[in-house]
């Protein structure tokens, strides 16, 4: 098992170059003039393209440009905004909201696709099934800003059950409706994958070997069924800690919540090249962490991994 | 002693000393033969029509309601795209503001958006954008994720394990950041290419895992040992046994991710780095016309529909081509 | 009392027993349908069979025959949409058909146990084989301190010599008490003064395993060594005070012949082999003392040699437990050495059933007749005893051997030197020798049988010969020319006269190739003939495997497995080879289908003086098809021969236990 982390580990240093040094080119590398094209479709403010010269060392080649950019992420010093602030102290400030939402997203998403995803699988081909399946299928295929407006819509417009929008310094309350919103293409990943998995379960030998040795079905599905078919279930949550991030920003938007998500997104808005870069690199960084976290999960959850 | 223990050794192969009679309804039993008549050994049923893996699967999805749906849908979405002036006699970009917000009617099904656009108008357009770069996006991603995939699997060693971690970088860029990233740089840019490039460049590499696997698990199937055997060259193996044995997980990866990257240039041009509003889609429109929800939902009702429903269309297509593709997750 | 009446009078009286009981299971008209695309097919038809307490019933069939599918019926876990419609299923006289699903539980592992087919997919890999073996018990509310044994294992052991003596004498050893014991033992055997005390102490150790020998085991060790009866029985009875359910678990593995039981109940599946996870499994099976046990085909998927071993420990334990078994083979030998009743299927049907001596010695329906003739096992059998008889053999065998020196005559065609091939394993030092040192030559027109148990280098071989694989020393001639130095065109030469025939029928043909692109890739790849002559070719050598010219439009799936190894053969034919390599190329077969095969392989050596390099583990179909052995243990060659040298006089210890693990070697047919 340690000999297994330290590997991980290992392995996760070159991604980590790897990823910053794609992001960092994407930006900085491209033909044309990155700080130009920091400012968007609005004109060039020559002393704000001065400061980012020079606090992106654009002056030096580009591996040394690299490298600096890197040393300052490792000291979480991204730099300033446009209107002076440092990015981290704005990114510090927007976070907690944004976990928050991803926190509830990710239960959300993880409680329900299981439980669904459980309930279908066991029943597959009766009434329970198609309906989850047709609901999951519906999820899946309308677009989560689409699924958001309706909720958003009926819930909050119509019927006035929940906050339609979340305001400043949002609770569990506001935050619900949102987190249901971001959670809800992930849970119809997750009814499906966890009743593609039971299903494969469920004709498994040793399944059949353990109802002969006498164990109750309700035995046999929670220790032999479920404890097999959860394992890959895992892993999807784990990936998908990137895609909430990335569907933050749809649902704080929506919902109007000043998340990190929201902030990237006033950022592209405003076409703060830096912000974006540096909020970017932030999260791709706890992806990996967290992807790293779930690896760990899974050898504890499968034996075979951690000999492998 | 010693004699006895011999003796009884010798007959223990002797059987009627060890099972005397038969126990009750133990004794002999023959069938009669034209009961259970006999049969040649390993015959073959020439009756059966003979069926390629293909024509198999053909035949379950023209059996599957499912796909003959979607099938019909993807096939109208498609002709839409094409020809959208047989759809609607009206231009969707001009507009006139006098008729911002109307309601439908006449030759206006849909009604206007703010701008005083036809809304059906706009939606029959945007099915354009909306389905040639899920169409474009999808057979580049194939073709470099594949090809990325195909090297990695074939070839091993030391250009799999540089290449499997290349594949890793980017997997742990979260497709919606890496594209922001790149779209704010070509914020500009009216072309649909742009967005086609990106939603590649960080979408191949689910496809290149996919078909790295299937790859690698072709490679070691006996028929490729059994083709070098007769003379073949790894080549040959590759192009004439590994890539057709491999083709059935990237056929079915790439009808499903379709729809998602549908979703996904809807999603960029609704944050406002996809297509600019110039252009006609679905995306766009969503997002111009959220700000109506409290007062004009139609307005927004129109083309999101449209998406959702031709996302469903492909990705229950995908559903039901990989059903017919795998037996494993055939329902018995 | 001497032994061999004691013995008799056990059988006899075991047999009183069994008949005033009445069968423990009993099967009548039994009737499977599964149903699949709204049609129904009759898996099992009026299938009748019984099995009596502490009898061994074994089921006979080819795959298809509804062998299988009757078994799981008794279990109540038949696969899928399969259903029992007709006939009934009586355990104790207790009607199983139609019972509830919570019913059928509490019979499950109580009353009837399951020993499954292939040991790879039958563990569950993310729990720990101790707890796979504790959910057993746990599950059937087993008293993990005391053995339950049977009525029937109590009046044999009843007939023993020991006296029981109270009513606790079925208490397990604790791990805790065990070194106490072993002290007041040592003791008590010194003080006694009768045994070598050290001897003695030895055999206690193996025999007293926590969790499985019970108190009155241990008194009956002490008394044989010599201990006075009482005082026996006080240090029994001192010590031996049951068991927890840690001692229980490693007991029943290591009953189950499994050394090391207590570390290898906290190690994973993964960490086992297949003979060890079929041992674990039998633990399992027996773990909650089932009057009935179902082993369906439980070794099929090992080595002969560890076959041999894990059915002699079965038969002990199930023996002294009383329990019955009702033994799925395919292998008509296998069956008749170790069950007292054959029930033969086919085609869902029983076609025949009786003593297994009997069946097997007049064998009265076709089909059974033809099983006969077909058992590689029961063949060589009959080949030895008409040996033994002083009888000509040569009309028994279907391959004619040739003679010393016929074979010293003729040329090699293929020729091995000092062939060696070493693997790196992963994350190890030193490498792994696959194969080592091996030389060894095939006669133009003959047959040479590389013989091994899996990782025995044979398969290493075959591939070094066909030059798929690299050897790390030594060298291959063919035609007397080192191949290692082949340039590609003298390469593709080289593949021209040499082709293979490999193991898995189901691997070896491309399912996206119809059988006519099958056999016609290597004339393509020799760029032989147009497209009119390739076709004549192929429709020639499909009559050559004996399959109709229709199958060329079809695809491997819709084929058998004989059926496709035919097409191998076929396709492996088509450019005239002078040698054919075949792989395990009869292995995974049917016993019927095998002889089909082994056939048409000697009548094509016949007709075309072909040479083969036949790799193989079951010495069985060796007789019927090779003129030399070699047997190949640890990658080395361990004993090279003509085959009837091989199976008159071997010459190794390891060649004789391979031989000795042919099943049926003990019976007697009776050539009459």
């Amino acid at each position: 098992m340690g000999k297994y982390l330290l590997r991980r580990v290992l392995q996760m240093i070159p991604v980590v170059l790897g990823t910053t040094l794609l992001i960092y080119a994407l930006v900085f590398a491209l033909p044309g003039d990155p700080v130009a094209a920091m400012f968007g479709d609005k004109p060039v403010n020559q002393a704000v393209a001065a400061q980012i010269r020079s606090e992106y060392n654009l002056d030096k080649p580009f591996f040394v440009q690299y490298l600096l950019f890197l040393k300052n992420a490792l000291t979480l010093n991204f730099g300033k905004t446009f209107a002076g602030q440092p990015v981290i102290s704005v990114i510090g400030r927007a976070f907690p909201v944004t976990i928050r939402l991803a926190l509830m997203a990710f239960v959300f998403e993880g409680v329900f696709g299981i439980l669904f995803g459980i309930v279908s699988g066991l029943t597959k081909g009766k009434w329970s099934d198609q309906i989850i399946l047709v609901i999951s299928l519906l999820l899946i295929s309308v677009p989560t800003f689409v699924t958001g407006f309706i909720l958003q819509y009926l819930f909050g417009v119509k019927w006035h059950i929940l906050p339609a929008t979340a305001g400043a310094s949002p609770g569990f309350i506001d935050l619900l409706m949102p987190a249901i919103v971001l959670g809800s293409v992930s849970m119809a990943s997750i009814i499906r994958l966890t009743r593609t998995e039971i299903s494969t379960n469920l004709s498994e030998d040793y399944v059949r070997t353990a109802r002969a040795k006498g164990l109750s079905n309700f035995q046999v599905t929670v220790r032999h069924i479920l404890r097999n078919s959860l394992i890959p279930v895992v892993t999807y949550l784990g990936a998908d800690i990137g895609g909430l991030m990335g569907g933050a920003m749809i649902t704080e938007r929506i919902f109007n919540i000043q998340g990190v998500g929201n902030t990237l997104y006033q950022a592209i808005l405003r076409g703060e090249g830096t912000l974006v870069v540096s909020i970017v690199t932030i999260m791709v960084m706890i992806f990996v962490v967290c992807s790293l976290l779930v690896d760990l999960l899974y050898a504890v959850l499968d034996p075979r991994i951690r000999y492998a | 002693m010693t004699d006895t223990t011999m003796n009884s050794n010798s007959r223990d192969s002797n059987a009627e000393v060890f099972f005397p009679d038969p126990l009750p309804g133990q004794e002999r039993f023959v069938a009669s033969l034209d009961q259970t008549p006999l049969k040649e050994v390993d015959s073959i049923d020439e009756e059966a029509p003979a069926t390629s893996m293909w024509a198999d699967a053909w035949k379950t999805l023209r059996k599957n309601p499912i796909f003959i749906i979607s099938a019909i849908l993807v096939v109208f979405v498609v002709l839409v795209a094409l020809f959208p002036s047989l759809f609607t006699k009206q231009n969707p970009v001009s507009c006139n503001l006098e008729n911002s917000l109307e309601g439908g009617g006449g030759g206006h099904p849909f009604g206007y958006d703010l701008q005083g656009c036809d809304v059906y108008a706009r939606v029959v357009y945007g099915a354009r954008t909306s389905v040639s770069i899920g169409i474009m996006t999808t057979i580049l991603v194939t073709l470099l994720g594949g090809l990325v995939g195909a090297i990695a699997g074939f070839c091993g060693g030391w250009i799999d394990a540089v290449l499997s971690r290349v594949t890793d970088i980017f997997f742990a860029i979260p497709m919606l950041l890496g594209a922001i990233v790149l779209l704010q740089m070509f914020r500009t840019s009216t072309s649909i290419w742009k967005i086609v490039f990106t939603l590649t460049l960080f979408g191949w590499v689910n496809m290149a895992r996919i078909t790295r696997s299937a790859v690698l698990e072709a490679k070691n199937l006996e028929f490729n040992t059994a083709s070098t055997a007769l003379g073949s060259s790894p080549m040959r193996n590759l192009f004439r046994h590994i890539i057709p044995n491999s083709l059935a997980p990237v056929i079915v990866m790439a009808t499903m991710s379709l729809g998602s990257y549908i979703v996904s240039e809807a999603t960029l041009s609704f944050l406002g780095i996809g297509l600019p509003s110039s252009v006609v889609s679905w995306g766009g429109d969503i997002s111009t016309a959220q700000n109506l929800l409290r007062t004009n939902p139609s307005v927004l009702f129109y083309p999101s529909a449209a998406l959702a429903i031709t996302v469903l269309a492909f990705i229950m297509m995908g559903d039901a081509v990989k059903d017919a593709l795998d037996p494993k997750s055939r329902t018995a | 009392m001497s032994e061999q009446t004691q013995a008799e009078s056990m059988k006899s009286e075991l047999a009183r027993q069994q008949v005033a009981n009445g069968p423990l299971l009993d099967v009548k008209d039994l009737q499977v349908d599964f149903t699949a695309d709204g049609h129904s097919v009759h898996a099992v038809r009026d299938a009748s069979f019984n099995v009596y307490p502490g009898q061994w019933v074994a089921i006979v069939g080819e795959s298809g025959s509804g062998k299988s599918t009757s078994a799981m019926a008794v279990l109540g876990l038949l696969p899928g949409t399969g259903k029992v419609i007709g006939g009934s299923i009586k355990l104790h006289g207790r009607e199983l058909v139609g019972l509830t699903r919570k019913d059928y539980e509490d019979i499950r592992g109580r009353q009837m146990g399951l020993v499954p087919q292939d040991p790879m997919s039958n563990l569950n890999p993310v729990w720990r084989i101790g707890t796979q073996v504790k959910e057993a018990l746990v599950a059937n509310n087993m008293d993990v301190s005391r053995e339950k044994r049977s009525q029937l294992a109590k009046m044999l052991a009843s007939s023993e010599d020991v006296t029981l003596k109270g009513q606790d004498d079925e208490l397990f050893i604790a791990s805790a008490d065990l070194p106490g014991l072993m002290d007041e033992a040592r003791d008590a055997v010194t003080k006694a003064g009768k045994a070598d005390v050290d001897q003695a102490i030895e055999h206690f150790r193996s025999e007293w395993d926590p969790g499985s020998e019970t108190r009155w085991g241990v008194a009956r060790d002490l008394i044989a060594a010599g201990v006075d009866d009482d005082e026996a029985w006080a240090i029994a009875k001192k010590y031996v005070k049951g068991s927890d359910m840690n001692d229980r678990i490693a007991g029943l593995l290591s009953e189950a012949g499994l050394p090391g039981a207590v570390t290898r109940a906290r190690q994973y599946p993964h960490e086992f082999s297949g003979g060890m996870r079929q041992r674990a499994l039998i633990a399992m099976g027996l773990a909650s003392r089932p009057d009935l046990l179902i082993a369906d085909e439980p070794t099929s998927a090992l080595d002969v040699t560890v076959q041999k071993k894990i059915l002699d420990h079965l038969q002990g334990l199930t023996d002294s437990l009383g329990t019955a078994v009702l033994f799925i083979t395919h292998d008509l030998g296998l069956a008749a050495e170790r069950a007292q009743h054959i029930v033969v299927m086919y085609k869902g049907q029983v076609v025949e059933s009786g003593p297994s001596l009997e069946v097997l010695q007049h064998p009265q329906h076709p089909y059974t007749k033809r099983l006969v003739e077909a058992a590689p096992s029961l063949a060589s059998q009959r080949i030895i005893s008409a040996k033994e008889r002083g009888q000509d053999t040569r009309s028994l065998m279907e391959h004619h051997t040739k003679g010393e020196q016929a074979l010293e005559k003729s040329e090699h065609i293929i020729a091995v030197e000092h062939l060696t091939r070493e693997f790196k394993l992963p994350r190890k030092q030193e490498m792994f020798k696959a194969v080592d040192d091996v030389s060894f030559s095939v006669k133009r027109g003959t047959t040479l049988a590389i013989v091994g148990e899996s990782g025995s280098g044979k398969s290493t071989v075959a591939n070094m010969v066909l030059h798929l694989l690299k050897p790390t020393a030594g060298k291959v001639l063919y035609e007397g020319k080192d191949t290692s130095g082949f340039g590609s065109r003298e390469m593709l030469d080289f593949r021209r006269h040499v082709q293979p025939v490999f193991q898995n029928p189901y691997g070896s043909l491309d399912p996206m190739y119809s059988i006519y692109r099958s056999i016609e890739e290597p004339l393509r790849i020799h760029g032989i003939g147009d497209n009119r002559s390739r076709r004549d070719r192929v429709k020639e050598l499909l009559e050559m495997v004996e399959m109709p010219s229709s199958v060329m439009g079809r695809y491997p799936n819709e084929l058998s497995g004989g059926q496709r190894q035919r097409i191998a053969i076929a396709r492996a034919m088509a450019l005239n080879p002078d040698v054919i390599i075949c792989d395990e190329a009869v292995s995974a077969l049917d016993v019927l289908v095998q002889d089909q095969v082994l056939r048409l392989l000697n009548d094509l050596q016949a007709e075309r003086g072909l040479s083969y390099l036949f790799i193989t583990h079951d010495l069985a179909v060796v007789r019927q098809i090779a003129d030399e052995v070699v047997v190949m243990q640890h990658g080395r060659l361990v004993e090279h021969a003509t085959t009837d040298e091989v199976f008159d006089h071997p010459q190794r210890q390891y060649t004789r236990d391979l031989l000795d693990a042919i099943p049926g070697g003990k019976l007697s047919l009776g050539l009459d």
